[in-house]
C-alpha cells in the first residue's frame, strides 16, 4: 500500500501541485532618460557580463556607432545612435533640428542663452531594452505559461518551461525577443530578477555612468520623469516626451519607459504600439459564426431528412 | 587617515597642511589632501552641501589643497586688498583680524598683508610680495613671457603641424623650428602644402576600445560593439573621391598606407581656411594585426616627430591623401582557433 500511495503522490498528484507564488512586491521598472545617454554602451557590456551572454558576431553595420543593431536572445540592452546634423559646411549657421527645438522659448540666464545658440545638429542616443509591458503580448501568446509577471511586476521568461515555440517572438510589437541559437528557447531582459531578489540594482542601471538608466519603484520613476520633461521644456527642448509612462488606447503602460527628444520611430520604436491580441476580437467573432454555420450545415440537412 | 595626516603622539587628525612639521611630530601621506578628514567621522570629500557662496560651492566635496576652490584667488582683490568687483568678490584683506578672509579658502599666505614688500635676498614665500597673486612663480607674477622652462618660448604663437596642407595664416614661421625630426628611411615627411597630401588627418579614440587595442581587442563583448577599423570622412570628401559609406578606402601618407571601412558622416565637416576648402578625416587608433578582431593601424600613417619640451609625439595632426578602394596586398586575418602543436 505504501508503494501505491507513493506512486499516486509522485506521478499523479505532485506534477499538478504548485507552490505558493512569492508575495507581490512594489512594481519596479526602468526609466531611461535618453537626454543623459552618452552612448558608452556600459549597459550592454554590464548586461552581457552579469548574464554571461555570448557575443553576437563581429560585423560593422555602418549605422553610426551602433554595431549591435537589435535586441535578441543574446543581446538584452542595445544602444541606438541617430545622427541629426544639418547640411552646412563649417558648422556655422543654424540647421533646423527636427523635433521641436525652439530657441525662442528659452528665457534669460547664461545657461539659457547658451542653449539658445543655433547648433549644427545633435546625436541622439538611446539604450533600448525589453519594455516589461504592464500587460504583455508575449505573455498572452505564450502557450506553455513560461512567460509570467514576477512579484516585481516585470515580465520574466522561465527558461526551463519555455519550449522554443516562438509565439512570443511574433507577438512582441517592439521586436525584443528572439530564440537563442544555443538552446532554441526564447530569452530576453529579466530586469535582473536574480539581482532584484537580493535587493540589488540591475546591472545596466548600476553601470550607467550618467544615470540615464534609473531603476526604482514605478510611481517614483514616473514622477521623476514628468518633472524632467517639464524641466526640458523650460529649457527650450520642446520635443521632449515620455514614451510608455502611461497606457494608450491601443497599448498598456510600459514598466521600462523612456524619455525621447523626437518621434519614437526615429529611435526604432513604434509610434503607436498596438496590442496584437486586440486583433483577435474579430477573429473570435468570425470563429463563432463559423462554428454556428458548420454545425448548421450538418444539423439542418439531418433535421430535414426527418429525424 | 594616513593620507590626511595625524599627530604622531596621540593620533589626532590634522585639519590643515599648515600643521605639518618637519620634526616627526606629524605624519601625512599627501599634503594636498591634508584636512580632508579633519576629525573622526568627518569626511569632507563626502560633503554635498549645494550652498553657493559668491561663485564657489565651498562645502561640496573637498578641493585640494586645503579646500581651495579658485587658484590664485589673491588676484580677485586689488593691491590694497579690496575686491575688484563686488559681484565677483572671492577673498579680501581684513585689517582688524590681520588676515585674508572671504568666500573661498585664500590661495595666499593667510597673514601676509597686502602691503608686504620682500627684502632683497629673501627666498621662497618670503620673496613674494603682498600684491603678487601667482605664488607658484618665483616672483609671484603672472607670465605672458616665459623666460625659462620652455624650449620654444618665450612668447606663444600659432604653429602649423610639421605636415600641414595649409600655410600658417598667423605667423611667418610655418612650424615649430625646435621640433625634433627623427630623420631616416622610416620617417619621410611631406613638405608644407604638398598637393600630393591635401587632406588634414587627425587620430581619435572610440569608447569601446582602449588605447592601441591589446587590452580590448581580445574581449568579445567589446569587439562586437566596434568590430572593424573605419575612418570618418565628410560626405563632401567622400563624394569627391567616389568613396561610399561602408565601402573601402585607402588613406596614405609619405610613410604608409592603410585600408579601412569608410564611415561617411555629417559629423565631419570640411573647413574653410584662408578662403580655401580644407578636408579632414578622423582615424581611430584601436586596431592592430592581432586579436579576436584585427584591422589597420593608425600609426602606420603618423610621423616620428617629437615636441621639444616633453617629447610628445605629433600623432594628432598630419597630412594625407584618401582614395576609394583597397590595398593590393595581404592583410592580417584574425586568429580564432589555437594553432596546432607539432
Amino acid at each position: 500500500m505504501n508503494i501505491i500511495s507513493r506512486i499516486i503522490q509522485n506521478r499523479l498528484l505532485y506534477p499538478f501541485r504548485r507552490p505558493a507564488p512569492p508575495p507581490p512586491r512594489s512594481a519596479m521598472g526602468f526609466f531611461t532618460d535618453t537626454t543623459l545617454c552618452i552612448g558608452c554602451k556600459a549597459c550592454e557590456v554590464a548586461c552581457k557580463q552579469w548574464n554571461q551572454l555570448p557575443a553576437d558576431g563581429f560585423s560593422w553595420s555602418g549605422k553610426s556607432y551602433d554595431n549591435t543593431m537589435m535586441l535578441s536572445a543574446s543581446t538584452w540592452r542595445h544602444v541606438t545612435f541617430v545622427e541629426q546634423f544639418g547640411a552646412d559646411i563649417d558648422g556655422n549657421g543654424a540647421a533646423m533640428v527636427p523635433g521641436g527645438y525652439s530657441p525662442s522659448t528659452a528665457s534669460g540666464s547664461i545657461l539659457e542663452t547658451l542653449l539658445a545658440q543655433p547648433k549644427p545638429g545633435r546625436w541622439l542616443m538611446m539604450s533600448d531594452v525589453c519594455k516589461h509591458c504592464a500587460q504583455a503580448p508575449c505573455q498572452v501568446a505564450c502557450p506553455t505559461g513560461a512567460i509570467i509577471h514576477n512579484e516585481f511586476a516585470d515580465v520574466y521568461i522561465q527558461n526551463d518551461i519555455c519550449n522554443g515555440c516562438g509565439y512570443c517572438v511574433a507577438a512582441c510589437p517592439f521586436g525584443v525577443i528572439t530564440r537563442s541559437d544555443v538552446d532554441g528557447h526564447a530569452h530576453k531582459c529579466t530586469l535582473c530578477y536574480d539581482r532584484q531578489r537580493d535587493g540589488m540594482t540591475p546591472a545596466c542601471a548600476k553601470a550607467c555612468p550618467t544615470e540615464s538608466i534609473i531603476f526604482g519603484p514605478l510611481e517614483e520613476l514616473r514622477e521623476r520623469a514628468r518633472r524632467r520633461v517639464i524641466q526640458l521644456h523650460e529649457r527650450g527642448q520642446t520635443g521632449a516626451r515620455l514614451y510608455g509612462d502611461q497606457a494608450t488606447e491601443t497599448y498598456p503602460a510600459l514598466h521600462a519607459f523612456f524619455l525621447l527628444l523626437d518621434q519614437p520611430s526615429l529611435y526604432g520604436l513604434p509610434d503607436q504600439p498596438y496590442f496584437p491580441q486586440l486583433h483577435l476580437g474579430g477573429d473570435y467573432l468570425r470563429m463563432a459564426v463559423g462554428i454556428v454555420l458548420t454545425v448548421a450545415a450538418v444539423v439542418v440537412p439531418l433535421l430535414s431528412y426527418g429525424f | 587617515m594616513e593620507i590626511n595626516g595625524y599627530r604622531t603622539a596621540d593620533g589626532e587628525q590634522l585639519k590643515s597642511y599648515e600643521e605639518l612639521a618637519e620634526d616627526g611630530s606629524t605624519a601625512c601621506g599627501g599634503w594636498l589632501y591634508c584636512g580632508v578628514f579633519p576629525q573622526r567621522g568627518m569626511n569632507r570629500a563626502n560633503h554635498r552641501d549645494p550652498t553657493l557662496a559668491g561663485s564657489v560651492y565651498p562645502n561640496w566635496c573637498f578641493s585640494w589643497p586645503h579646500n581651495r576652490r579658485i587658484m590664485y584667488s589673491r588676484a580677485s582683490a586689488d593691491p590694497l586688498g579690496r575686491p575688484w568687483s563686488d559681484r565677483k568678490k572671492l577673498i579680501w584683506w581684513n585689517p582688524v583680524q590681520g588676515k585674508w578672509i572671504g568666500l573661498d579658502e585664500p590661495d595666499f599666505e593667510p597673514a601676509k598683508p597686502p602691503g608686504y614688500q620682500p627684502k632683497p635676498g629673501q627666498k621662497g614665500m618670503e620673496a613674494i610680495a603682498g600684491d603678487a597673486p601667482f605664488i607658484q612663480h618665483p616672483d609671484g607674477r603672472g607670465w605672458l613671457f616665459a623666460p625659462a622652462a620652455v624650449k620654444d618660448g618665450p612668447l606663444p604663437t600659432h604653429y602649423e603641424p610639421r605636415e600641414s596642407p595649409v600655410r600658417n595664416p598667423l605667423y611667418s614661421v610655418q612650424y615649430n623650428p625646435t621640433l625634433k625630426e627623427h630623420n631616416g628611411p622610416l620617417n619621410p615627411l611631406a613638405p608644407p602644402v604638398d598637393p600630393a597630401f591635401p587632406v588634414a588627418a587627425t587620430t581619435c579614440r572610440l569608447t569601446e576600445h582602449y588605447l592601441s587595442g591589446p587590452m580590448s581587442r581580445f574581449n568579445s563583448w567589446l569587439n562586437e560593439l566596434q568590430p572593424e577599423m573605419f575612418v570618418e570622412i565628410s560626405p563632401e570628401l567622400a563624394a569627391g573621391r567616389g568613396i561610399t559609406h561602408g565601402g573601402w578606402m585607402v588613406v596614405s601618407t609619405p610613410r604608409g598606407k592603410i585600408e579601412a571601412r569608410a564611415m561617411v558622416t555629417r559629423r565631419i565637416k570640411p573647413l574653410t581656411v584662408d578662403g580655401r576648402l580644407l578636408h579632414q578625416i578622423a582615424v581611430p587608433i584601436h586596431w592592430g594585426y592581432a586579436g579576436e578582431v584585427v584591422g589597420a593601424i593608425a600609426n602606420d600613417l603618423t610621423s616620428l616627430l617629437t615636441e621639444p619640451n616633453v617629447s610628445m609625439h605629433e600623432g594628432k595632426s598630419f597630412a594625407c591623401q584618401v582614395r576609394a578602394g583597397r590595398l593590393n596586398c595581404r592583410q592580417p586575418r584574425a586568429v580564432t582557433a589555437p594553432r596546432e602543436e607539432g
